[in-house]
């Protein structure tokens, strides 16, 4: 057990008494909390409504027969070919997800024709894995604002009609001589480019501009042109700089799974890699690192400047910084270096042309091109060239382009640069999106050529040069909607396009694999060996400048990205993995400035004070969230929010940062701040619905904590392997019971999560959704603490405030043996059944919510409304303020999107308890696969849906009574803990102990400082 | 002209000694032997035969009448040699191709559709098919040489009457002998109530009074059984409204008109299909699987009219699959036939029907009837949960058969040391709430 203070919240920091009032609620504290739907007060009228109600529907129900269901066969068309389908039986496909930045060789499950779930491709190796927004990918399928037809001017027009419309205009520019330009974000398929140059070929006065909402065109500048491959897996030494490698920055699911592979030591290989990170503000990857430097946006310069200094590169202005610690900590960041060269990576996020000819220049002297980065397999994600867009915007201003063509482009949104492209757009004489919906900029177009979604397209997809993923069509366009390169081809003059010939010639031409072997891998590998060739040397550089006022760091949300996912619910429903917060952008704040302005406690009410910031002119009013190791005098904002027209979900939810992005670069200076007095609801996770505290009063020191969250490191770990789990031979000796222990005859299932492996991306916790229906709520539930996740990411702090560690722990239903919820349910609706599991009979249960107050864990969830409008007469949330602020309130409840609901597992009505069941599903399903093929079921047959997404194979599930499964083998090892073991719940999620790669106790505890 | 009548009259002779030739040489017949109840290896070998020809034959083909194929009771007599017929029955085209005069008319008559081949049949297993076919027109049944079946359903037909005879009979008794009992009481209290009013007559009390209090203690006995039988009704009702609150959306023998008169008699009774011909996912899948019209076009497209509706119904299913039955081809897009659904699971039941037909090998009857006899599909069970657990309790698991099972070691030590019969459903757990509800 570990001596060190954790916590997850300002008011669990502070020990605050309105902290421990609320932690020891079952539910939240929240005013409206137990509001009911009718917030009235029940009088005589209500009496005979709700009498007459009753009376009738006894009547109805004994007087009716039981309603007429119809049973429609699955009918084929025998004109074409059959199709192999056999009802009920899942298929699974071959594919990709790709944006910007992601790139997954997924397979997608479909049930019927209906794609509902995405899983990684084994095969893929580090390509497939899944992140969070790859497996929301299915919900953005049914998405219900997506156009069903092209349209002209708001009005519906057939495909035929507007192509020969828009190829007469087109053939008129030409004629003219007027210039028409195509603006795209980066295209990562063979297809659609080989498209628009067909169609440059057609119309020489055809120019095309790439730029990305969130650039990284620095890189590329600094390296000639090539954005290298980082090869984590290759590193021993890895110094990020600001760069969210392992989430937002780009291909984060294969940086994950590789640098992974040097993140889990054991006991006969006890060794690790050892990450630094600089950053500004708490990311992701910062999250995972061992060491970290909160730095202001404008020191990254003069870090990288001491830090070249230090590995005897020349260059002027090396100058110490008064902050010792980061100054030290250069010395040791340099000192590493030396110590891996040729194994080592540093890498930097910010699109500074001059950071990142500093980077190159380091990793020069490292002698790390070719060893572990790669400069021939090359990255082909941000290709967006951010010159060329300002040369695009001054020579729209001048008018210079008769005809726009937006492809998959959304720049009066995600460009500074939005009334210049406004007025274009409006201007133009031909002007056309292919968006799939009218957004921001598809609203100023004449036509919207809508695009299909990827799930209905044919593609190939080249992520990285000589890595290709093959798109193939999981179902049959929803709507009436074309794929845009086809669009592209067909104004080109190739009318009557059959992309998926071109698909097939494109896969023979790229892979070697025959056609039905590419769809069959969904992905090709062909690069070997890494590159070496040198990248341009180091450019001149310049004196940082020091910065005016307070610094405002600009990022990427993991889950919701540049905002091009905006209107997915599931993922504005993904806690971001280290604020915690759903549905909203807001300022974080560091804790030092937060004690400073008196906002470092959390009211009880959990209503979060609104800040106002003000930069060039512009002012942005945001809830305020305080963000433990954040640089001094630095705020945060996430951009990808305040979408005006991304649909039902996402419109309107936060606000948009895109108009101060200055020259693209992912930081401000010259705010200023102030607090407005006013609060918001903000619909905050793990302030609440977190492991049971300690009941003592506030100053005790908090118990649980240091069981729960166990942590070593490496150097102890090498000593011995129970490292940081010395406690647990105590715990086990004293386990003595007077009552028989629980038999298991066939399975016992258990599962076991690696909290080294866990980088917290969260897409377990979407995939979990997806699998298990479980319904999406809305900010205002959330805020209500009433969100139905059944797993949940829990973060922990430890260490000092300004710059803590920070650990995360997967937290589901840990299936105890002895269960307490199981005792306590007056109706027996949950209880154990033979292999383990802590089942849960929805159907039994009344919700008296005793099993939910006697949970440690606290992971029950009981659904208040009608999410999924499956027993309502009508919305649950009229009038009132839901979807995050949006108009529409009721997405489950509309049929195309209740498509992706997982037929194998029900949809439970109101007032029931729910929580997670191991993916009983397809534990179920797969022993029956067994027992259908006569033989033993194998570990590795049952594969629960978090075990699925995971990128980085941090959760394993298995029967732990086969002595050779993974989990049994595991269940033995030094690192293995249960929570609260000393109280016998005989839990069977296990967790090894987290182990950082510290030389020592370096960052001096909090509270030992204190106390 | 007189050279030209010989000549003709000529190739008329010989075109008749041609025809005579042909019709008593080559269609001399086939000669299959009947099979001798006492003969066991012919027994044998006829239901090696029946074996055959149910699983590979029924679904075209019945002895006595047409069915998708001809009847084939009289093949005997229009083939002519046995080899061109085991030859016909393993590639039926290919006696097509070679020219074969009556395999030529066969296909033209039943609109060129081709049988489909048997390659993995022996001479000697088609053989055993015709001897059963020769033995079946006789109604012979191999199975049961000695003809014992009947008798025997006879007799257990006899037994269970007997045994619900006899339950009848004693509730009979029981009740006849209560009721003489209580006859026999109310005589026996009318005696020593008349008695003891004698009795107390004798010892000097006026029979007036004794009357009185009679009359009283009467009143309060009318008012004690009238406080009795009120509580005996409530009871009664409650319990019949518990009862009718329980089978609320319950709906054993629910039997809706279907958009179709299909009759399972006709298909599964008479032509003896195989359930799973249409029922595809029924080993696969959860859902059984109501077939699409793509499977009834496979038979209807040749079989255009019924015994019992004529062309009416299946005119239904031309106008479902979009077939047009004159030009032999589909012509439109299919409609979905929209039946009627008899077996309605609530929401949060997950049944599968691979589990327990695949795995459990239990029969379609035990859960649906006797779908063989029935003209219109009904309910047959009550599909309660109750009557789910009941069978989970009793059923036995395959366990010594499907190798899944030997993960549970406890249960084969067991059986090994003669401790534990069988393994039912329940002990693996089958009766737990998640092996359904989840």
């Amino acid at each position: 057990m570990s001596n060190k203070k954790y916590w997850t919240s300002l008011d669990e920091l502070n020990q605050t008494p309105a902290y421990f009032e609320q932690a020891n609620q079952e539910f939240s504290l929240v005013e409206d909390a137990t509001e009911s739907i009718e917030n009235k007060e029940p009088n005589r009228r209500d009496f005979l409504k709700a009498m007459g109600f009753s009376v009738s529907v006894a009547a109805v129900a004994s007087a009716c027969q039981i309603p007429v269901k119809n049973a429609i066969p699955y009918t084929f068309d025998l004109r074409n070919q059959m199709p192999e389908v056999v009802p009920g039986v899942a298929e699974f496909f071959a594919t990709t997800y790709y944006g910007s930045a992601d790139f997954n060789s997924i397979l997608v499950k479909t049930r019927e024709g209906r794609p509902i779930k995405v899983e990684g491709n084994p095969s893929a190796k580090f390509f497939g894995g899944t992140s969070a927004r790859a497996q929301a990918a299915v919900l953005d399928l049914y998405d219900v604002t997506r156009l069903h037809n092209p349209v002209k001017a708001n009005k519906k027009i057939d495909w035929k009609k507007a192509d020969a419309e828009i190829i007469k205009k087109l053939d008129e520019l030409k004629a003219s001589g007027q210039k028409v330009v195509v603006v795209t974000n980066t295209i990562l398929s063979t297809i659609t480019k080989k498209a628009i140059e067909q169609l440059k070929t057609t119309y020489a006065n055809v120019s095309v501009v790439a730029y990305d909402p969130i650039s990284q065109y620095a890189i590329r500048k600094a390296s000639g042109g090539i954005i290298p491959a980082y090869q984590f897996d290759k590193a021993d030494v890895i110094v990020g700089f600001n760069c969210d490698f392992l989430g937002t920055w780009m291909n984060g699911t294969e940086n994950a799974a590789k640098y992974v592979t040097k993140r889990v030591p054991t006991p006969e290989n006890p060794t690790m890699s050892r990450h630094h990170q600089f950053q500004s503000s708490m990311s992701l990857t910062g999250a995972s690192a061992d060491y970290k430097y909160p730095i202001k946006p404008s020191e990254e310069k003069q870090v990288l400047i001491n830090l070249y200094t230090k590995l005897g590169g020349s260059v002027s202005g090396a100058k110490d910084f008064s902050n010792k610690e980061l100054n030290t900590g250069i010395d040791k960041v340099a000192k590493e270096l030396v110590a891996a060269k040729g194994k080592s990576i540093v890498v930097s996020g910010t699109n500074d042309v001059e950071i990142q000819s500093l980077v190159n220049a380091i990793n020069a002297t490292l002698s790390n091109f070719g060893a572990t980065i790669d400069t021939s397999n090359t990255l082909n994600f941000k290709q967006g060239n951010d010159e060329a867009l300002a040369t695009l915007a001054s020579e729209l201003k001048n008018g210079a382009y008769k005809g726009i063509i937006l492809v998959g482009a959304n720049p009066v949104y995600d460009t500074v640069y939005a009334e210049t492209f406004k007025n274009a757009l409006q201007k133009a004489d031909l002007s056309i999106s292919t968006a799939d919906r009218v957004d921001e900029s598809a609203q100023y177009c004449q036509y919207v050529a809508p695009n299909s979604h990827l799930l209905e397209s044919w593609d190939v997809i080249e992520p990285r040069t000589n890595v290709y993923g093959f798109v193939q069509p999981t179902i049959t366009a929803l709507f009436d909607t074309r794929q845009e390169s086809a669009s592209i081809l067909t104004w080109a003059g190739n009318v009557n396009v059959a992309i998926d010939s071109l698909v097939q010639a494109e896969i023979a031409s790229v892979s070697g694999l025959s056609y039905s072997e590419a769809l069959q891998a969904g992905f090709v590998d062909k690069t070997s060996g890494i590159g070496a060739s040198a990248l341009p040397g180091i450019s001149t550089i310049t004196t940082p400048t020091q910065p005016k006022g307070m610094e405002l760091f600009l990022y990427e949300k993991v889950a919701i990205g540049d905002g091009k996912l905006a209107n997915n619910p599931f993922l504005q429903e993904m806690p971001d993995p280290i604020s915690k917060a759903t549905w909203d952008n807001y300022i974080l704040v560091p804790y030092s400035f937060a004690k400073e302005n008196k906002i470092d406690s959390m009211p009880a009410d959990k209503k979060v004070p609104v800040g106002k910031i003000t930069v060039a002119g512009k002012s942005f009013e945001l809830p305020i969230v305080v963000q433990f190791g954040q640089a001094q005098n630095t705020l945060a904002i996430a951009l990808g929010y305040g979408r005006e027209k991304s649909g039902n979900v996402g419109s309107g939810v936060g606000a948009n940062l895109y108009p101060i992005l200055k020259n693209n670069t992912n930081s401000v200076d010259g705010v200023t701040f102030e607090l407005t007095g006013k609060t918001y609801n903000l619909g905050l996770n793990q302030t609440y619905h977190t492991l049971m505290e300690d009941v003592s009063l506030p100053g005790k020191p908090l118990r649980y904590r240091g069981m729960v969250v166990k942590e070593t490191n490496l150097a102890s770990y090498s000593k011995s392997e129970t490292a940081g789990n010395e406690d647990r031979e105590a715990i086990q000796k004293h386990l003595v019971t007077m009552y028989p222990t629980p038999k298991f005859p066939g399975h016992h299932w258990g599962m076991l999560v690696d909290m080294n492996a866990c980088i917290g991306c969260g897409a377990c916790v979407v995939a979990c959704n997806i699998e298990n229906n479980i319904p999406v709520v809305g900010r205002r539930q959330v805020f209500r603490s009433q969100e139905m996740h059944w797993l949940r990411i829990d973060r922990y702090y430890n260490g000092n405030p300004d710059n803590p560690d920070v650990s995360f722990q997967p937290m589901m239903c840990q299936h105890c043996d002895n269960a307490p919820c199981e005792n306590v349910c007056p109706v027996n609706a949950t209880n154990h059944s033979s292999e383990g599991i802590n089942q849960m009979a929805y159907n039994r249960c009344i919700g008296t919510r005793y099993c939910a107050n006697n949970c440690p864990f606290k992971v029950r969830r009981f659904n208040w409304l009608d999410y999924q409008g499956n027993d309502m007469f009508g919305s649950f949330n009229d009038g009132t303020p839901g979807w995050g602020g949006s108009e529409t309130k009721d997405y489950m409840f509309d049929s195309l999107t209740r498509m992706v609901l997982n037929p194998d597992v029900v949809v439970r009505t109101r007032g029931v308890i729910e929580k997670c069941s191991f993916c009983t599903q397809r534990i179920q399903s797969s022993k029956l696969d067994a027992k259908k093929q006569n033989r033993k079921l194998q570990d590795g047959d049952v594969k629960t849906a978090c075990q699925t997404a995971c990128p980085t194979n941090a959760i394993v599930f298995g029967d732990m009574n086969d002595k050779n499964s993974q989990v049994a083998q595991t269940l033995d090892s030094g690192r293995n803990y249960f929570l609260f073991e000393e109280q016998h719940f005989l839990n069977h999620v296990g967790y090894q102990v987290k182990i950082r790669n510290k030389d020592e106790e370096s960052q001096r505890s909090f509270f030992d400082k204190e106390g | 002209m007189f050279n030209s009548y010989i000549k003709r009259s000529y190739s008329l002779l010989v075109s008749f000694f041609l025809i005579f030739v042909i019709s008593t040489s080559s269609y001399a017949g086939v000669a299959v032997p009947d099979v001798d109840p006492a003969d066991a290896a012919a027994v044998a070998k006829a239901k090696t035969g029946m074996d055959l020809f149910k699983a590979n034959c029924t679904a075209c083909h019945a002895i006595d009448r047409k069915v998708i194929g001809p009847a084939l009771a009289d093949v005997w007599d229009k083939w002519d040699t046995e080899e061109n017929l085991i030859a016909w029955v393993k590639n039926s085209q290919a006696v097509i191709k070679s020219g074969h005069a009556h395999a030529n008319k066969i296909y033209e008559e039943y609109n060129k559709m081709p049988m489909p081949a048997f390659p993995t049949l022996s001479d000697e297993q088609v053989k055993d098919v015709f001897l059963y076919m020769k033995a079946a027109e006789k109604g012979f049944d191999p199975s049961n040489p000695g003809g014992k079946k009947e008798t025997a359903d006879a007799a257990g037909g006899a037994t269970t009457e007997g045994a619900d005879s006899g339950k009848s009979n004693t509730t009979l008794i029981l009740v006849g002998l209560f009721a003489v009992l209580a006859i026999l009481g109310a005589v026996l209290f009318n005696i020593t109530s008349k008695l003891s009013k004698i009795a107390k007559v004798a010892q000097g009390e006026s029979l007036d009074a004794i009357e009185a209090v009679e009359a009283a203690s009467k009143k309060a006995l009318v008012k004690k059984l009238g406080v009795v039988a009120v509580i005996i009704a409530a009871v009664l009702l409650l319990f019949n409204i518990g009862n009718g609150a329980i089978n609320l959306g319950r709906s054993q023998g629910y039997k809706p008109e279907q958009p179709i008169r299909f009759s399972h008699a006709l298909h599964v009774g008479q032509n003896k299909i195989e359930c799973q011909y249409c029922h595809t996912g029924v080993e696969k899948s959860r859902h059984a699987s109501i077939p699409g019209t793509q499977i009834c076009m496979n038979c209807h497209k040749y079989v255009q009219e019924g015994p019992k509706y004529g062309k009416d119904e299946i005119k239904k299913i031309y106008d479902y699959s979009g077939w047009d039955p004159d030009k032999g081809a589909f012509v439109k897009a299919p409609k979905n036939i929209e039946w009627v659904q008899i077996h309605n699971l609530p929401d949060h039941v997950y049944f599968n029907h691979s589990q327990h037909v695949k795995v459990g090998k239990i029969e379609c009857q035990t859960c649906h009837g006797k779908i063989e006899e029935m003209e219109t599909v009904e309910q047959f069970a009550p599909l309660s949960m109750g009557w789910c657990i009941n069978c989970h309790r009793e059923t036995k698991v395959q366990f010594a058969d499907n190798n899944y099972y030997s993960v549970f070691e406890k249960y084969h030590d067991e059986i090994k040391k003669g401790k534990r019969a069988g393994v039912t459903v329940e002990d693996i757990g089958g009766t737990e709430c998640q092996k359904c509800h989840y």
